[in-house]
């Protein structure tokens, strides 16, 4: 059974980053840097994203010698998720000028 | 004959160390021909459920374009509590439900009898010891139940070690408390029983790496379940029977010294029965690795799976 929790705070970070520009493929550990997450924090929280059908998932070609690296990117699924998820954060805000993302 | 005993652990580890190096000398004289962080992230990948293998891909697919050693070495370290902390599934599951409540029930009991009977500090610092020395040994059984065609023969073979302890020791939990030590009692439980254990691992599973996973998660489950079964004893005898003598002749010096004889029991059959397990299976391996007679010159193949120790 897919529960469907409320995100977590660095969840709500990597979502936030994917949505800059959702159409861009990213690389993990890309992502990892920007969000300032380690790989270990990163990668589960990538596949509960994808087990939930957020993210869209690809292969770039090996380079070389170098092995193929995963991309990823928000689905659509995932950009209407995002949406709610700013729509409430901008409903709480007026509410309540201190609540945080992680509420939503 | 008892001292002489815990030779035998010390010769088979000896000897582990000589098959290690007879099975690829140019480790030993040249050096890996990976480095750390590539063989860390490989081995986490294939701890990964077969839905998940996609995902272990992907770290290593990362860290090929990662540059610098510490940072790959950090990289792989944390993909590989990355690996650790999604959640197992299917048999996987079900076995890190099992070692859960064996790991959980023996940091518990011990608690509930150092509560019951007011053991005070010293006890809970053993019990705390306790707690991080089974979680560190639960991390390393999680990695194993991850692995294909480990997980029910794993368990079933601890209980056969288990078992047979109890059924050479007395199912009593008085014979466990105050055991009657005979010779061939312990060579049989420490040794002849975890090697066969080994052995039977490799002849079921049909590969030696595979084997010795199973032997290495039967050993930690049976010591696990044996010290669990241990501390139940106490818990229930309490101060029954006569009063120890090393633990002052007062209940609670009797019982911090029962359980003190339990962690050591742990400690001591955590060590051993892995190692013995490894080399029953290990030498089972060298049967079954044993070439068939020619019968044409084409090209031999080896299987990679056989190739990678956990």
């Amino acid at each position: 059974m897919q529960r469907n929790r409320p995100p977590s705070p660095q969840t709500i970070n990597v979502l936030r980053a994917l949505a800059t520009d959702p159409a861009q493929w990213r690389y993990g550990y890309d992502l990892a840097t920007e969000v300032h997450l380690k790989s270990g924090s990163l990668y589960p929280i990538l596949v509960r994203l994808a087990d939930r059908g957020l993210l869209d998932t690809s292969w770039e070609p090996a380079q070389g010698s170098r092995p193929p690296r995963h991309l990823y990117r928000l689905s659509t699924t995932g950009r209407v998720f995002v949406a709610e998820l700013t729509a409430a954060r901008a409903v709480r805000t007026t509410r309540n000028p201190h609540s945080r993302w992680s509420e939503a | 004959m008892i001292g002489g005993l815990f030779f035998v652990p010390m010769l088979c580890l000896l000897g582990i160390l000589i098959a290690w190096y007879r099975r690829d000398p140019r480790r030993f004289l040249d050096g890996p021909a990976e480095d750390l962080p590539l063989r860390l992230t490989r081995w986490a990948a294939g701890l990964l459920a077969p839905q998940r293998a996609e995902w272990g891909q992907a770290m290593l697919g990362e860290l090929g374009h990662i540059e610098g050693p510490v940072r790959r070495l950090r990289f792989a370290a944390s993909c590989v509590g990355a690996v650790l902390v999604l959640p197992a599934r299917g048999r996987a599951a079900a076995g890190t439900w099992a070692m859960i409540v064996l790991a959980a029930g023996a940091v518990v009991l011990f608690g509930a009898v150092t509560a019951r009977y007011r053991l005070g500090g010293g006890a809970w610092i053993a019990a705390a010891i306790l707690a991080v020395f089974v979680a560190g040994v639960f991390l390393g059984a999680s990695a194993l139940l991850r692995r294909p065609g480990v997980v029910l023969p794993g368990l079933f073979g601890g209980l056969i070690i288990a078992v047979a302890w109890l059924i050479v020791s007395g199912f009593t939990f008085l014979d466990q408390v105050l055991p009657d030590i005979v010779p061939w009692h312990r060579l049989v439980q420490v040794i002849v029983v975890p090697f066969a254990v080994g052995a039977a691992s490799t002849l079921w599973g049909r590969d030696p790496a595979t084997g010795r996973r199973i032997a290495r998660l039967a050993a930690i489950t049976g010591s696990l379940g044996l010290y669990v079964y241990t501390t139940v004893a106490v818990a229930v005898i309490g101060g029954g029977g006569p009063f120890d003598q090393d633990g002052g002749g007062t209940l609670q010096g009797t019982i911090s010294d029962r359980l003190a004889n339990n962690m050591v029991l742990l400690a001591f059959t955590i060590l051993v029965f892995p190692t013995i397990g490894w080399a029953g299976a290990a030498a089972a391996g060298r049967l079954l690795r044993r070439p068939p007679a020619l019968t044409s010159a084409g090209p031999v193949t080896s299987n990679p799976e056989s190739q990678q120790e956990a």
